[in-house]
């Protein structure tokens, strides 16, 4: 086994990957990097192609062009050497029904190339941090819960301690509980491996992962960390406020303050106030303290507050602006 | 052959736990008990010119076709329905190792029901000695047929593993397999049956009727005739087979 001495830049290198089944294209010249010890959400409509992207970065599948590589080894030329730094979780986490956890788990082991007196204490490691041990261990997986079979794949994922981890939608039926205790150990990895994730859940990834991959329709729409995400695709400020200023003079009062404001009236309430939305371009310096702009201006303010965009405006601002410009050509 | 021995043991574990095992086990032993009850009966009426083990093997088609499919149908065709076979495939483990773990485990499955028929001939030799002064049970023809059916079972069990590659279906590889085997110990009989000799157009088809005399090769090997033939046919399709069940598994993905 070919182990690189050095550690790369890129523990995940996707180069110009395209997969065509025929003449429907799935994935085209998509790139995206992920650095050593990073966790990357890998985010994008359904049938957009992440798990066919996954599957080809895991080695189960060949693409039809361009490069992947898994610490530095090429996926289709040395896929073992790849295979060995990796684990994979697959979309619906397949496991045989008819073993017992601990079986499964020391079979994998062995098939992962862990030390053969290594083998025991890595399961017992791998159960303990995924919270099998105590109810699990034993268990037949068929006769397992959805979450337990979601940990066990964890738990296999973890058990050679690779270098990287790919997680193909690792916590898809999983209840409120159990999706924070995944979360937290996804989250424990930060440093130590790299981690690309794949999940519709746009806040857990948000909480979890120091940048974002997003596709749509087989192409990279937007890569980076949130908040460059976030001035790239929402340059603009909203703030909702409440006041009893006339919307004219509320306007024009904006204006002096910000030329590139735009205001418009949300909803009038009792007695002469009105909910107003104004939006101001992100970079402009009176976004920090527009309030004491519009009380120093005479604006009687009620209520102001900024709305706040996360990572689900931003999916949708991506993945709406690629939509859109597909609908064009 | 990376991680052969592991997936080896394993196969073997999965199939000694399995209940499909034990029900094939019991079909097998079953179907061959009765066979051999009546050439037991057989031989106690009248003397015949083949002892009970020669005229229970010769009917070793039976257990062929109707057994040999029910332990291989699913070896593969489960593990893609079920998705775990991608998971493995994510693993250093190759996919020859792969492949030749599951033949391998399936081919001492196949070797051990027939061992599990030698009890029967030892109980019958043992109680009854003789009738009609014939031998019951012969040794050197039990081993005959018995080499025969391990050697080949090479090919057999190859079948049945390249079968269940191509499927998702546990029952539909049985049936390809069923196919396949009869088409092979069907097509000697067909072709030596045929009067080759005097349609010269068909001359072609003598030497492969010889390769292909099924029945020959059991006639042969019960009678302590070991021929090289056979080895060679054996042999080299159970590479083709398991070579052919490589690339299937790889091109599915």
């Amino acid at each position: 086994m070919t182990e690189p001495t050095t550690q790369p830049v890129a523990a995940v290198v996707a180069e110009l990957l395209t997969k065509r089944y025929g003449s429907l294209t799935a994935i085209e010249d998509l790139s995206f990097t992920v650095a050593p010890g990073e966790i990357v959400g890998f985010l994008g409509p359904n049938g957009a192609g992440k798990s066919t992207t996954m599957k080809i970065l895991a080695g189960t599948m060949a693409g039809t062009s361009g490069r992947a590589t898994i610490w530095g080894e090429s996926v289709s030329l040395n896929p073992a050497a790849a295979k060995s730094h990796l684990a994979y979780m697959p979309e619906n986490n397949p496991l045989p029904d008819d073993l017992r956890v601990e079986e499964y788990l020391t079979l994998r082991a062995k098939l992962k190339n862990v030390e053969s007196k290594n083998v025991q204490a890595r399961v017992e490691k791998v159960m303990i941090d995924c919270d099998l041990i105590r109810r699990a261990k034993g268990r037949l997986i068929g006769h397992l819960s959805k979450g337990f079979r979601q940990r066990v794949g964890i738990a296999d994922a973890l058990l050679a301690q690779p270098k990287v981890i790919i997680l193909d939608e690792p916590t898809i039926g999983l209840d409120p509980h159990q999706i924070l205790g995944i979360r937290d150990l996804i989250r424990s990895l930060r440093g130590q491996m790299a981690v690309l994730i794949s999940s519709h859940i746009l806040h857990e990834v948000e909480q979890v992962c120091d940048k974002v991959v997003i596709i749509n329709r087989g192409r990279l729409v937007a890569q980076g960390k949130t908040e460059d995400l976030r001035r790239e695709l929402l340059p603009n400020a909203v703030f909702k406020l409440t006041s009893n200023t006339p919307l004219a003079q509320l306007l024009e009062i904006c204006l002096q303050i910000e030329s590139a404001a735009k205001i418009e009236v949300q909803e009038n309430l009792a007695g002469d106030w009105v909910r107003y939305q104004i939006t101001i371009p992100t970079q402009s310096a009176i976004r920090e303290n527009l309030a004491a702009h519009l009380i120093k201006a005479g604006v009687s303010l009620r209520e102001i507050a900024e709305e706040h965009y996360g990572l689900e405006d931003i999916f949708l601002a991506a993945t709406r602006r690629t939509t859109n410009d597909g609908l064009k050509n | 052959m990376r991680h052969f021995k592991t997936l080896l043991f394993h196969e073997l574990k999965l199939a000694v736990y399995s209940w499909n095992t034990w029900a094939t086990a019991g079909l097998f032993l079953t179907l061959m008990g009765t066979i051999y009850w009546f050439a037991l009966l057989e031989c106690s009426r009248s003397p015949q010119p083949w002892t009970p083990v020669e005229g229970t093997f010769k009917l070793f088609w039976l257990p062929l076709l109707c057994i040999l499919p029910l332990l291989t149908m699913r070896s593969f065709s489960e593990e893609r329905r079920a998705g775990t076979l991608s998971s493995l495939l994510t693993t250093p483990a190759s996919i020859a190792a792969i492949v030749w773990a599951k033949f391998l485990a399936a081919w001492i499955t196949w070797v051990t029901f027939w061992l599990g028929f030698i009890p029967f001939t030892m109980l019958v030799n043992l109680r009854l000695g003789s009738v009609n002064e014939q031998r019951l049970s012969d040794p050197t023809v039990l081993i005959g047929a018995l080499s025969f059916i391990f050697m080949s079972g090479l090919l057999h069990v190859a079948i049945g593993i390249l079968c269940s590659c191509l499927t998702r279906s546990s029952a539909l590889a049985a049936l390809l397999t069923f196919i396949t085997l009869l088409g092979l110990t069907a097509a000697g009989g067909a072709l030596e049956s045929l009067p080759i000799e005097s349609w010269t157009w068909l001359g072609w088809l003598r030497e492969p009727a010889s390769h292909l005399r099924t029945f020959g090769h059991l006639q042969d090997f019960a009678a302590g005739v070991i021929d090289s033939r056979p080895l060679v046919l054996y042999i080299t399709g159970n590479l083709l087979c398991l070579g052919l069940a490589i690339l299937a598994v790889e091109g599915q993905e």
